[in-house]
C-alpha cells in the first residue's frame, strides 16, 4: 500500500509538528507570563486609540481611572515611547485585559466630571452623570480627536445612555482587534525563533525523520499509533502550558526517532573518491557534501521552525483531517474482518497469508550476504497462527532431561 | 545492525540466570525480526512435571501446522532459560499490546514448562526466572515493565488465549522492582562453607568429588565426569527431594545426599 505509506508519513510528521508547536507555544507562554508582552500591546494600542502617543494625557487619564486602576498593581509608569514595541516588550504590572464596558465608562466619567478625584466631582454633590453633562463638559478631555468621537458616540445614542455607552465599547473593541492582531504578528516572529532553537538543540530534522519513517513500517506505525489516540482527545492540547510542554516532551521521548544530537555520528563533511589524473597516478579528492551534511539539516530545521509558527491548533486540526482522509482510504485497517473458527487445531481453514508461511519450509537457508538478510519488518503475515498452549499429544517427543543442553550461570 | 538477538545470552547470564544455548540457536529464526518492543509470556501446556522442559523439542521444530521456532526462549521448571532462537518466531498469534499488533516481529516470546493447570503451581525458582529474564531483556531493549504482557493480555479476540494463569499486575510490579535495581540474584555458592567445603558441581565438571557424587547416587561404572547421564541422575533425585531440581550440586544437594547416607 504505497499510498497509504505516504500518508502514515504525513500523519507522522503532522504529528511530530504538533508536539513541537505545543513545545514551543509553551515556552512562548512562558515568557509572555513573565515579560507580560500582552499589556504592553494592549496599553500601546490604548495609546493610540486615544491619540496620546506619549501617555500624557488621556490615556493617562484612563489608566489611573479607578475602574481601570482596580484592574493592575502598584502605580500607572507607562514605557517610554521611543522603545519599539516587539514581542519581548515588559508590560510590567499593567492589566493585559481590559473589558470594553470599564474603558467605555471611565471614558465617559472623565468627560463629564473631569480627571481629578479630588473635591467635589467624588462628593454628594457631584453633578449626575448624563449624556447631557458629558456633551457640555466634552472638553475636559482636551484631546480634540477623542472629543469627536466621544461627542459622535452621544449623538447618534439619542439620549440613551447604555447605547452610548455601547457605542463606545465598539470603538474601542475594534481597537483591540488591531492589538491582537499585532500581538499574533508579533508572537509569530518569536515563535520561529523559538522553533528554530528548539529544532536545533533538539535537532528535530523533519526530513531526516521523514526519511526514517518512510523506512521504519514499525516506528510508522508506532507513531500512527500514538497519533490516533492523540487526535481523539482533544485535551491533549488544552491545559496549562507547564503540562502542554510535560505532555509533548514526553510524547517525543518515548518515540524513538532520530531526534536528539545523542544519536548523531560525527562523520567528516566530505566524501573521497579516488581519481586517476591524467599521467595515471591515482590520487583522492575529497567532494563535500553540501546537501547531506549543511542543506538537509538546515532546511529540516527551518520546517520544524516553520510548523512551530503556525501553532498546535492548526495542526491538531490538521492531524484530524488526515485522519479521516486515511480512515477513508483504509476501511480495512479500522475493522478488520472477525472470524469465529479456532484457527490453531485445524489447517484447512486458514486464510492464504497463512498458507503460504506455512508452506515455507521451517529451517530457511540463511542468505549468505547479512546486507540482504534485512527485510523490512513487514506487518505480520502470519499474524494468525501462534504456538503456545496447545497440548503435546501422544505423538509428540517429548525432551527428556538427559536431552537437554548443558547450562552455565547461577552459581557464584 | 543484525536485528538477530545475539545478546540474549550474555544479557540473561549477566542477570544471575542460569542459560542454556539450544545448538543452532544462532541461526534459528528468520532473519525478519523488528525492533524488540515487548516481552509476551507464554506457558506451554504440556502436563509432565517430571521432566525439567519436555517441550523443548516441540519448540525447536513447531507442529505439522506451524513451522518452528515457536519462541525464542523457554524457561525450564528450575529456572532455566533455553535460548531457541535468535531469530523470529511465531508464538504470537493475532493480538495487539500498547498498540502494537507485529507480536512476532517485535516482540520476543517466552515459554514457560508449565501445564497451566490448578495442580500444577509454579515453582519459585522459575517464577523469579521470569521476573528476571523479562527484566533483563527490557533494560536491554530500553523499555519499562508496561512493554510485557501475557499472551492471554496480547491475544485478540480476548479470551482466545489463557496463558499465562498468574497476576500479571504482579509480575510487572516485580519486574520493575528489579529493573529499579532492587532484589539482587540470589546465586548458589561457589562451594559449601564450613564441613568439608565441598565444590559446587555441574555438567562438565570432573574429579574427586563427581566420582563420590556418582557413587552416592548409585551410578555404576562412573567415569570421574558430570554429564548429561549425572546431571539427569542428579535431577532425579533433587525431585525426590523436594530441592529445587536443576541437576547443580549445591551445598543443599550435598547435605541431602549426606542425609540419604545417614539413613
Amino acid at each position: 500500500m504505497f499510498g497509504s505509506r505516504i500518508l502514515e508519513v504525513a500523519i507522522g510528521i503532522v504529528f511530530i509538528f504538533l508536539l513541537v508547536s505545543l513545545i514551543c507555544s509553551a515556552i512562548r507562554e512562558g515568557i509572555e507570563s513573565w515579560l507580560k508582552t500582552r499589556a504592553a500591546f494592549l496599553e500601546h494600542g490604548i495609546r493610540e486609540l486615544l491619540h496620546d502617543r506619549h501617555a500624557v494625557g488621556i490615556a493617562r487619564s484612563v489608566y489611573t481611572h479607578p475602574l481601570i486602576y482596580g484592574l493592575y498593581a502598584a502605580d500607572y509608569e507607562p514605557r517610554s515611547s521611543t522603545q519599539p514595541l516587539s514581542a519581548l516588550s515588559r508590560g510590567g504590572n499593567l492589566p493585559s485585559y481590559i473589558p470594553s464596558r470599564n474603558f467605555a465608562l471611565a471614558l465617559m466619567d472623565i468627560a463629564a466630571r473631569g480627571t481629578g478625584t479630588h473635591g467635589a466631582a467624588n462628593g454628594p454633590t457631584a453633578p449626575q452623570l448624563s449624556l447631557q453633562l458629558a456633551r457640555e463638559n466634552v472638553l475636559n478631555l482636551e484631546n480634540g480627536a477623542v472629543q469627536r468621537v466621544l461627542l459622535g458616540a452621544i449623538d447618534t445614542a439619542q439620549g440613551d445612555m447604555e447605547q452610548a455607552i455601547a457605542n463606545i465599547a465598539a470603538w474601542y473593541d475594534s481597537s483591540m482587534d488591531r492589538v491582537s492582531g499585532a500581538y499574533k504578528r508579533a508572537t509569530q516572529k518569536l515563535l520561529l525563533g523559538i522553533g528554530l532553537t528548539i529544532a536545533v538543540v533538539l535537532n528535530v530534522n523533519i526530513i531526516a525523520i521523514a526519511h526514517h519513517l518512510f523506512r521504519d513500517d514499525v516506528e510508522r506505525a508506532t507513531l500512527v499509533a500514538h497519533a490516533e489516540s492523540v487526535a481523539r482527545d482533544s485535551s491533549f492540547i488544552g491545559g496549562t502550558s507547564q503540562a502542554q510542554y510535560t505532555r509533548a516532551r514526553a510524547a517525543l521521548d518515548s518515540l524513538r526517532l532520530p531526534i536528539g544530537w545523542d544519536q548523531v555520528r560525527l562523520t567528516p563533511p566530505w566524501d573521497t573518491r579516488l581519481v586517476r589524473d591524467a599521467s595515471g597516478s591515482v590520487h583522492p579528492v575529497r567532494e563535500l557534501r553540501l546537501w547531506g551534511y549543511v542543506f538537509e539539516p538546515l532546511v529540516g530545521w527551518l520546517l520544524a521552525a516553520l510548523a512551530a509558527m503556525l501553532g498546535a491548533p492548526f495542526w491538531f486540526d490538521l492531524l484530524n483531517k488526515v485522519m479521516v482522509v486515511r480512515s477513508t482510504v483504509k476501511p480495512h485497517e479500522k475493522s478488520p474482518e472477525e472470524s469465529s473458527d479456532d484457527r490453531q487445531t485445524s489447517s484447512d481453514r486458514q486464510t492464504p497469508n497463512d498458507r503460504a508461511l506455512v508452506a515455507t519450509p521451517p529451517a530457511q537457508p540463511r542468505p549468505s550476504h547479512p546486507a540482504e538478510a534485512v527485510v523490512e519488518p513487514a506487518p505480520d503475515p502470519d499474524a494468525e497462527v501462534d504456538a503456545c498452549d496447545v497440548e503435546a499429544d501422544a505423538a509428540t517427543k517429548l525432551t527428556e532431561d538427559e536431552e537437554l543442553p548443558a547450562a552455565r550461570g547461577g552459581v557464584a | 545492525m543484525s536485528p538477530r538477538l545475539m545478546w540474549l545470552p550474555d544479557v540473561l547470564h549477566g542477570a544471575g540466570l542460569k542459560v542454556s544455548l539450544v545448538p543452532g540457536w544462532e541461526t534459528r529464526g528468520q532473519d525478519s525480526l523488528g525492533r524488540i518492543l515487548g516481552v509476551i509470556c507464554h506457558y506451554t501446556a504440556t502436563p509432565d512435571a517430571s521432566r525439567n522442559m519436555p517441550t523443548l523439542d516441540l519448540l525447536l521444530k513447531g507442529r505439522p501446522d506451524l513451522p518452528g521456532p515457536l519462541c525464542q526462549l523457554g524457561l525450564g521448571r528450575d529456572g532455566t532459560y533455553y535460548i531457541v532462537a535468535s531469530g523470529r518466531a511465531n508464538h504470537a498469534g493475532r493480538g495487539e499490546w500498547n498498540g502494537i499488533t507485529t507480536g512476532n516481529t517485535n516482540f520476543i516470546g517466552i515459554e514457560a514448562e508449565n501445564s497451566g493447570r490448578a495442580n500444577d503451581p509454579w515453582p519459585a525458582v522459575q517464577l523469579d526466572a521470569y521476573h528476571r529474564g523479562v527484566a533483563a531483556i527490557l533494560r536491554e531493549v530500553g523499555r519499562t515493565a508496561a512493554s510485557c504482557c501475557a499472551h492471554r493480555e496480547y491475544a485478540l479476540p480476548s479470551g482466545r488465549k489463557s496463558d499465562v494463569n498468574f497476576a500479571m499486575d504482579e509480575f510487572r510490579q516485580r519486574v520493575a522492582t528489579i529493573l529499579g535495581g532492587g532484589a539482587p540474584p540470589v546465586l548458589i555458592p561457589a562451594a559449601e562453607t564450613g564441613g568439608r567445603s565441598r565444590p559446587t558441581l555441574r555438567r562438565g565438571d570432573t574429579g574427586q568429588f563427581v566420582t563420590e557424587l556418582q557413587q552416592r547416587l548409585g551410578m555404576p561404572d562412573s567415569q570421574a565426569v558430570f554429564g548429561p547421564k549425572t546431571e539427569a541422575a542428579v535431577r532425579a533425585f533433587q525431585r525426590q527431594r523436594n530441592i529445587v531440581p536443576d541437576g547443580i550440586v549445591g551445598p543443599k544437594t550435598w547435605a541431602e545426599l549426606d542425609v540419604m547416607r545417614a539413613v
